[in-house]
């Protein structure tokens, strides 16, 4: 039987909304590695708990520290996206408000994504 | 003759799909599972609000070491360092709530969620506890 709860947090059967959820369940999985790793790689082994200027421009030399940072940021905004458009289908809009809304998280998506990889291309050649 | 036929009850639904984003926190019918379900979305709506404060922040990195620096020095003190404890419980409420979510949502476990929201909230706490201890740096 299904309760009020497991209604709630999930899509009904044949439901639009199951890839998304599939989607959310899956980037939070990956993301939980990432996170950790970010968290541990960034904080928890420097001493200080945040690195300096220098400190943090030769971490960002190393080509795997990119890639695992460039990883982390398209899972996370895509489960940070796709996690807003959930909260706001909750409001109960029309099908095409919600293809409308869901086109602007592309954008917005994208759009976070390009921002956060110029930003490490900018950070690098500023040093 | 009128027609006899009756339509099927509709199962009943949630709060949050009775009554939009106010079902959230519309206490009727809630359980500890209808709890869970609030954390959730509140705790990741915070999440994505640092996730673009951070982005924001990093971009002092393109103005040279003496904006970042001085940044480093500021988030590096005692009443600054409160919201990294905050960020923290944010990111485990929300990062082992989701573990119970996802594993509800694909009908696994279905009939432990109680428990296993317990055990996040409780996994949350001490591990909160012991990063609060690291950040403040205690031993």
């Amino acid at each position: 039987m299904t309760t009020q709860q497991e209604a709630a947090e999930r899509p009904a059967a044949g439901s639009r909304a199951i890839p998304a959820f599939v989607g959310q369940v899956l980037s939070g999985v990956v993301l939980l590695v990432l996170l950790t790793l970010h968290m541990i790689a960034q904080h928890f082994i420097v001493p200080t708990g945040l690195r300096y200027y220098e400190d943090v421009i030769a971490w960002l030399r190393n080509p795997v520290v990119i890639a695992v940072e460039v990883t982390f940021l398209v899972f996370v905004t895509y489960h940070a996206i796709t996690g807003v458009r959930a909260v706001l289908f909750d409001f109960g809009f029309s099908e095409r408000t919600e293809r409308r809304l869901t086109a602007v998280f592309w954008v917005v998506g994208i759009g976070t994504v390009v921002y956060g990889v110029a930003l490490l291309a900018a950070i690098l050649n500023a040093a | 003759m009128a027609s006899t036929t009756v339509e099927p009850r509709r199962p009943s639904t949630a709060p949050a799909q009775r009554r939009g984003v106010v079902g959230w926190f519309d206490p009727r019918g809630r359980r500890l599972g209808g709890l869970a379900f609030i954390v959730n979305r509140l705790s990741g709506l915070g999440l994505v609000l640092y996730l673009y404060m951070h982005l924001m922040i990093l971009s002092l990195l393109v103005q040279g070491p003496g904006a970042w620096d001085t940044f480093v020095d500021i988030a590096l003190s005692p009443p600054v360092l409160v919201f990294d404890v905050v960020l923290l419980v944010g990111m485990l409420i929300h990062g082992l709530n989701g573990i119970r979510v996802g594993l509800v949502g694909l009908g696994l476990v279905a009939s432990r969620q109680k428990a296993l929201f317990i055990a996040a909230m409780v996994i949350s706490a001490f591990v909160a506890f012991v990063g609060a201890l690291r950040i403040f740096g205690g031993e």
